[in-house]
């Protein structure tokens, strides 16, 4: 392949924060940040379109040297998984644009240029296939998300930045040492690859899996080390929580999928049943936290909780319909918590409030912002109908399968999600008007329109036809099973 | 020594005399340069250093032994020199307009910083224990010097003479330690100690010899149990000595640590458990206590003895990645260190005393370019890629966990992660907080270019960091 489409896709919205810099005027800075985010979505529209979905193997590869006496390499491709993750990024990306475009009034272009440094980090984590380049991605999304949150968040920014970095930092910091233990004992490279084919002592991989596990689950994030998040999210101006919400939680459990599956198969299998239960109970705590919550934004970031333990329960389960389901959802659940986040963050713009004992019966004022208000919170409870019910099902069908106690908890699970939605939508949207919600609320306007439309798509094109998602991730998963129960089955 | 030989020795030890030379020319022509054409100083000194190394670079291709043994000019030797250039110049750079502020311009602060270069070069050249003390005297009696130059400030004398006091001590314990060797192997040549122990090379007295060495270094490089003098000394001296000291003698420190403990004789006697410890607990303090600083210089103080623990743990790791660990860490720390001491030296301007951390609040809301520039350089400090600062710290892992150490690396990440609070709350006050007052810093042309290159260095490595490694890599085995 001449293109380095990979690269283009990845370092478009880096040129772009570049570029930013030297412009003054905030519109044009808004326009732009649009424009190279929505350039970036159509490139990444043309490497879906030339993606084959009949093989596991890495496609749209490249490879350069970089730092040859460490056997460090700049190599990019995607597999199934990874393309849903680089696209799903990709199509945030100019919805986050269009959700700051007035709720960011102060510092724009600090705004865009940090928004567009986020995407082509987070691009590059999905993209890359040399495991130092994928920290240096992973890693460096701390500078900018720590700004995002600490220079436009709430009153509490600061706390919540500092809290939010901190603790990504010590567990990436533990997956650091894991990354050069693999590295010296996988033949002294970094290509992700080899490593998979690597056959590693049981001994070591323990240590690696639990090495990895405090990085990637402070990412999800997993009970308990979960409490940045409330924080963060709430704090975080929209596009912010929209960026931690839909992507970056997705990290953790991508990071389950590339390194601890294929690469420690056998400590995978072993501690299966941990991630199990671990999983479980973050489905039933986050449901009952959400159940308590009244600020809009802290009920979304414990639902967070709670749907990222069954992203987390699919794929430990270890079978084909856990695993595809658990991918699945974490592509549902970027859409769905991305678009309720969206929606709080608009209503928020015209009351400036986010508790719920301060809204009633908003559909008379706002029948179109309500409708997808209801559209996104029944997705987000898995109706049949909705894209979260075809992930749901499969991660559900899959957890009997491996434990009926944990399927059981899932099912629970689904069942505070409907109990505190629901109530949610019935506090805010239906009944009297409340006081202060009878006159000044306005519609969604065509800007904001743009950006929830596409979401709401979404929702009901995986809803109704899932056919096509699946089989993206189809081929790459059932590779990543043989892989885990090739190497961890046999033991 | 026949005449063939003494050439030798000089032509190895051209750069030197160079720069001693400079220096002494420079004392002259000082005393005739009339006021308010000081700048001329800055150049002739910037050109001393740079004929310096021009011979240096010409003189790289061999390795080439000097003075019966007592001094050697290798590819090690070449490396740190080459840091000590460039912390050297860039300090001319800062000091010029700074100098102007404070009033302490004239050209004795220019010799004397050129004397402290030819000191720490003798120190990285050096192969002998002798030799090593002349090199370690010459640089420190001019840091003492330099920094009591603040003559009306109470804290700058203060300073000094603490300095001068502790810093003699250490230096007795040094000589003591030299003084045991001698007597019980005969030699105080590095590569002779080894061969002149016929018995157990963990003889008591032996020991004891190498605990009272390290001891003596390990003050210079400012790590615990000997790093009290660090923060009053940073805090007391000009900002622009505080800069130069914060990497130039440290680094030379790491040199000489490094030379001795690469001798076969000091590497049996076991003394990487005393490093790894002295390692783990300089960066534990260092951290810890700049948590609570509200000074920048003593912040930096504590960050630099932090980092000289994180480059201790490269020490302990020994090996060839070892010691090139230590030696790209410190041409690392070189650039971003100096980097943000550029930044606090612009702010000293009028009333301004740039030294309050929370004066700095919104700083970034009107000089967005050097709000950026300080980012970054508090980033790569905080050891967040794709920084140098990062680069900088995962070659020390990697040397630490390949010779078995994971525990220890376990140590230094949380620890890092402790020193980033540090470096992000100042990331805090600067974006997060609303301004104040006006800010004017004092920024020349000079300084411009001090940032750009600093910046350049800080982002480069840590994009490109393959040649430098392959740098450090050759200069390592060369030693």
């Amino acid at each position: 392949m001449a293109v380095p489409l990979l690269s283009l896709i990845v370092f478009t919205p880096a040129v772009g924060a570049a570029a930013l810099m030297f412009i003054r005027n905030d519109d044009a800075v808004r326009w732009i940040a649009l424009a190279v985010t929505i350039l970036d979505f159509a490139l990444c529209i043309a490497m879906l379109g030339g993606f084959d979905t009949s093989t596991h193997e890495m496609q749209f590869t490249e490879t350069h040297p970089w730092v040859p006496a460490l056997g460090i390499t700049y190599t990019l491709g995607v597999d199934g998984i990874s393309a849903l993750f680089v696209f799903l990024t990709a199509l945030l990306g100019w919805i986050c644009v269009l959700a700051s475009w007035v709720a960011i009034d102060r510092k724009v272009k600090e705004f865009m240029v940090s928004l567009l440094a986020m995407q082509a980090l987070m691009l590059g984590v999905f993209c890359a296939l040399d495991l130092f380049l994928f920290y240096v991605f992973w890693e460096a999304m701390l500078i900018p998300m720590y700004v995002i949150i600490g220079v436009w968040g709430g009153d509490g920014r600061v706390y919540a930045a500092f809290k939010f970095f901190l603790y990504t930092l010590a567990g990436s910091l533990m997956f650091l040492i894991g990354v050069i233990v693999l590295y010296l004992h996988g033949g002294e490279t970094f290509d992700i690859r080899t490593l998979m084919a690597h056959d590693l002592p049981f001994q070591v991989q323990s240590w690696l899996f639990f090495a990895f596990l405090i990085a990637f689950a402070v990412k999800v994030p997993m009970v308990p080390v979960h409490t940045w998040l409330p924080d963060a999210h709430v704090q975080a101006p929209t596009a912010g929580s929209i960026i931690l919400a839909a992507v970056l939680l997705k990290m953790g459990a991508y990071g389950f999928l590339r390194f601890s599956l294929p690469m420690l198969p056998e400590a995978t299998v072993h501690y299966s049943t941990l991630m199990l239960v671990l999983s479980a109970v973050a489905i039933v705590y986050g449901g009952l936290l959400a159940l308590a919550q009244d600020d809009l934004k802290k009920l979304v970031a414990y639902s967070s909780i709670s749907h990222m333990g069954l992203v987390t329960l699919g794929i430990f389960t270890l079978n084909l319909r856990g695993l595809e389901g658990g991918i699945l959802q974490m592509f549902n659940h970027g859409v769905t918590t991305g678009a309720l986040f969206l929606s709080v963050g608009l209503i928020y713009e015209r009351t400036h409030t986010r508790s719920i004992a301060d809204y009633g019966g908003l559909m008379k004022a706002a029948p179109v912002y309500t409708a997808f208000l209801a559209l996104f919170a029944l997705s987000s409870m898995a109706l049949p109908g909705t894209n979260s019910f075809v992930g749901e099902l499969l991660v559900l069908s899959g957890a009997f399968a491996a434990n009926l106690a944990v399927g059981a908890a899932a099912v629970l699970g689904a069942l505070l999600g409907a109990a505190y939605l629901l109530g949610m939508y019935r506090k805010v949207a239906l009944g009297p008007a409340s006081i202060g919600m009878r006159f000044k609320i306005r519609d969604v306007n065509a800007r904001e329109m743009a950006a929830i439309l596409p979401l709401a798509v979404f929702v009901l094109w995986i809803g109704l036809y899932p056919k096509p998602f699946l089989e993206i991730i189809d081929a790459s998963v059932k590779h990543l099973l043989a892989q885990v129960q090739g190497k961890g089955g046999a033991q | 020594m026949t005449a063939a030989a003494l050439f030798q020795s000089i032509l190895a030890s051209l750069p030197e005399i160079v720069v001693v030379t400079g220096a002494c020319i420079l004392l002259i022509l000082g005393q005739l340069v009339r006021k308010g054409q000081q700048h001329f100083l800055v150049w002739a000194s910037v050109a001393v250093v740079l004929i310096a190394a021009l011979g240096t670079l010409m003189l790289a291709g061999e390795v080439r032994p000097a003075y019966s043994g007592m001094f050697v000019a290798d590819r090690f030797a070449v490396f740190f020199k080459v840091v000590f250039y460039l912390v050297t110049v860039l300090t001319f750079l800062l000091s010029r307009k700074y100098a102007e502020i404070e009033g302490i311009g004239s050209s004795e602060y220019f010799v004397l910083l050129l004397l402290a270069l030819s000191g720490m070069m003798i120190m990285a050249s050096a192969t002998d224990l002798l030799s090593i003390y002349v090199g370690l005297e010459l640089t420190v009696l001019c840091t003492y010097v330099l920094t009591g130059f603040l003559r009306q400030q109470q804290r700058s004398n203060e300073a000094a003479l603490k300095y001068v006091i502790l810093g003699g001590v250490s230096t007795g314990i040094f000589l003591y330690g030299v003084s045991l060797i001698y007597g019980l192997t005969g030699t105080t040549q590095l590569d002779r100690m080894a061969a002149a122990v016929t018995g157990d090379p963990l003889d008591p007295g032996l020991l004891l010899a190498v605990v009272f060495i390290v001891a003596g270094l390990v003050f210079k490089v400012g790590a615990v149990p000997f790093h009290m003098w660090v923060p009053d000394v940073y805090e007391g001296a000009p900002t622009t000595i505080t800069a130069f000291m914060s990497v130039g003698p440290k680094a030379a420190g790491f040199a000489v640590i490094l030379r001795v403990f690469l001798n076969p004789l000091v590497a049996a006697s076991n003394v990487w458990i005393i490093v790894a410890v002295i390692a783990a607990v300089t960066m534990a303090l260092g951290s810890f206590v700049a948590l609570v600083q509200d000074n920048f210089k003593r912040l930096l103080a504590y960050s630099s003895i932090a980092h000289a623990g994180f480059a201790m743990f490269g020490v302990a790791a020994g090996g060839a990645d070892g010691v090139a660990s230590v030696m790209l860490y410190l041409l690392i720390y070189a650039f971003m260190n100096l980097g943000i001491f550029g930044i606090v030296i612009m702010m000293r301007n009028g009333d301004f005393s740039g030294e309050v951390i929370e004066n700095y609040a919104g700083f970034a809301k009107s000089h967005r370019g050097l709000a950026l520039l300080m980012l970054l350089y508090l980033f790569s400090l905080a050891g967040i890629p794709p920084t140098a600062g990062f680069f900088a710290k995962f070659y020390v892992l990697v040397a630490l966990v390949e010779r078995g150490f994971v525990m220890l690396a376990v140590i230094a990440v949380l620890l890092s992660a402790v020193a980033a609070y540090f470096y992000i709350r100042i990331v805090m006050v600067i974006y997060m907080r609303e301004p104040e007052g006006a800010f004017d810093p004092a920024l020349t042309p000079a300084l411009r270019a001090t940032l750009a290159f600093t910046a350049a260095g800080t982002i480069g490595i840590g994009l490109f960091p393959a040649w430098f490694l392959k740098l450090a890599q050759h200069a390592a085995i060369g030693g």
